[in-house]
C-alpha cells in the first residue's frame, strides 16, 4: 500500500516537474503592409519555459497564400525561437485573417496545439466602384460611370486610362475634390458580346506607377451559352503581366 | 425497502450535483478565455444559408450557372469542375477578365474552394458581389471535396 502511494506521489511530482511548455509572446499579430508591398511577415516568438525539450510535429498555414518557417525542430529548455509566417499579398485588399497551426509533442493536449493568428490590413490604393460595368446585347450604348478615389496613403494627382480594345471609349474626369475621379465608358456598339479590361494607371509612386483594372463588357442576352472557354483542363492560370484584352466574341460564337 | 429507495434517490441527487459542479468548473476557463480574447480575434461569422448551395442544387442549374474555382493555381491545374474558371485572390486582376465575358444577367455564380473549412470561396464570392457587383453569387457547400464525393 505504501509503495502504491509513493509511486502515485512520484508520478504526480514528475508530471509537475518534468513539463514541456512553449510560451508564445503573442498569439495574435496585426500586420500593416504598405501600398505596393508584395508580402507581409509575422514573427511569432516563443520560449520553452519547461524542463524538457519540445519537438515540433507540424506547422501548417490555413491558406496556400502563407508559407511558414520554423527555425528548429527541437526547442530545448530555456531556448527561444520564432515561427515566421510570410503572407503573399497577391491581389488581395482589405482585412485578411489567416492562421498557422503549430503541433508539438507536449503531453498536455491543451498545450500541444497552438493556433497563431495574423490579421493583415492591406491598404487599397485606389477605391474603384464598380470594377465591372456591362451593357446587355442590344441595349442603348449610353455611357456608364465608374468612381475612383485615392486613399490617404496614396497621394496620386492624376490617373490615365488605356484600353487594348477599340470597342469602348473612355474618358477621365477629375472631381472637385483632390484624389477623386470619374471614368466614363461608352461602348461603340452593343450588337454583340465583347469585353475588355481597361488599364487605369496612377502617377504615384513616380518610379513605378501602379496599375489597376476595370472590366467592361457587352454581355450575352440572359440564358445564352458562354462565349469563351475557361482555362483548358490542366492548364495553369495566368500569373503575371497585364491582362490581355478579352477577345471579342463574334456572333457565331454564341 | 423504503430506506433503500431513499438512499437511491439521495445517491442520484449527489451524482447530479457532482456532475453540475464538474461542468461548472470545466467551463470556467473557457468562459474566462472567451472574455479575455473577445476583442483579440474576430472569427468570421458562418456563411448565411441563403448564400450557400449544395452540389445537387448547383448541378441542377446546368448552363444557368458559372463555376468558379477559388483554389490556388496549382490545385486548379491538377483538377477542377468541368468548365470551371480559375479565380483566386493571388491573381485576381489577371483572372477576373477571363470570367466576366461569360457572365450575363440572370446567371448564377457558384464558387468553391478545397473543403468546407476553407475561406477562399467565401472571400472570392464576397469580392464578386462587392467589387464587380454581381448578384446571385453562391458558395458551394463542402467545396471541391464534396464535388469529388458526389461524382463517385
Amino acid at each position: 500500500m505504501k509503495t502504491n502511494i509513493l509511486t502515485f506521489a512520484l508520478s504526480i511530482f514528475l508530471c509537475v516537474v518534468a513539463r514541456a511548455e512553449l510560451k508564445w509572446e503573442q498569439n495574435v499579430i496585426d500586420l500593416h503592409p504598405a501600398v505596393g508591398d508584395k508580402t507581409a511577415v509575422a514573427h511569432f516568438k516563443y520560449q520553452n519555459s519547461g524542463t524538457t525539450p519540445v519537438h515540433f510535429k507540424s506547422v501548417k498555414a490555413s491558406c496556400g497564400c502563407t508559407t511558414t518557417q520554423s527555425q528548429k525542430e527541437v526547442v530545448n529548455p530555456g531556448e527561444k525561437g520564432e515561427i515566421v509566417a510570410t503572407f503573399n499579398i497577391g491581389d488581395r485588399t482589405g482585412q485578411q485573417m489567416k492562421t498557422v497551426t503549430v503541433q508539438t509533442d507536449d503531453p498536455n493536449p491543451s498545450q500541444a496545439t497552438t493556433v497563431l493568428t495574423f490579421k493583415a490590413t492591406i491598404p487599397q490604393a485606389l477605391e474603384i466602384k464598380p470594377t465591372f460595368v456591362y451593357w446587355q446585347s442590344g441595349e442603348d450604348p449610353k455611357p456608364k460611370k465608374i468612381s475612383i478615389k485615392a486613399s490617404k496613403d496614396f497621394p496620386a494627382k492624376n490617373i490615365t486610362v488605356k484600353s487594348n480594345s477599340q470597342n469602348f471609349e473612355s474618358k477621365v474626369e477629375p472631381s472637385k475634390t483632390s484624389g477623386e475621379w470619374t471614368i466614363e465608358v461608352t461602348p461603340k456598339d452593343t450588337s454583340h458580346p465583347m469585353g475588355t479590361a481597361l488599364l487605369v494607371q496612377s502617377d504615384y509612386p513616380k518610379e513605378a506607377p501602379k496599375s489597376f483594372y476595370v472590366n467592361v463588357s457587352v454581355t450575352n442576352p440572359p440564358g445564352a451559352p458562354a462565349v469563351l472557354r475557361p482555362n483548358a483542363p490542366g492548364a495553369p492560370a495566368a500569373k503575371t503581366g497585364t491582362p490581355a484584352a478579352i477577345p471579342s466574341a463574334s456572333p457565331t460564337d454564341r | 425497502m423504503r430506506l433503500r429507495a431513499v438512499r437511491a434517490s439521495f445517491a442520484k441527487a449527489t451524482t447530479a450535483k457532482q456532475a453540475l459542479i464538474l461542468i461548472t468548473v470545466a467551463s470556467l476557463p473557457a468562459i474566462g478565455e472567451g472574455i479575455y480574447f473577445r476583442d483579440k480575434i474576430s472569427w468570421q461569422s458562418p456563411i448565411p444559408a441563403s448564400e450557400l448551395v449544395t452540389v445537387d442544387q448547383a448541378r441542377a442549374w446546368g448552363d444557368g450557372a458559372i463555376w468558379v474555382d477559388a483554389r490556388p493555381d496549382e490545385e486548379f491545374a491538377r483538377d477542377h469542375v468541368p468548365s470551371a474558371f480559375s479565380l483566386n485572390e493571388d491573381h485576381w486582376n489577371e483572372l477576373l477578365p477571363q470570367l466576366l465575358p461569360n457572365w450575363s444577367p440572370g446567371k448564377k455564380v457558384v464558387v468553391y474552394c478545397s473543403a468546407e473549412s476553407c475561406n477562399a470561396a467565401r472571400d472570392v464570392a464576397k469580392r464578386l458581389r462587392d467589387d464587380a457587383q454581381l448578384t446571385e453569387v453562391f458558395v458551394l457547400q463542402g467545396g471541391w471535396e464534396e464535388w469529388v464525393k458526389t461524382k463517385r
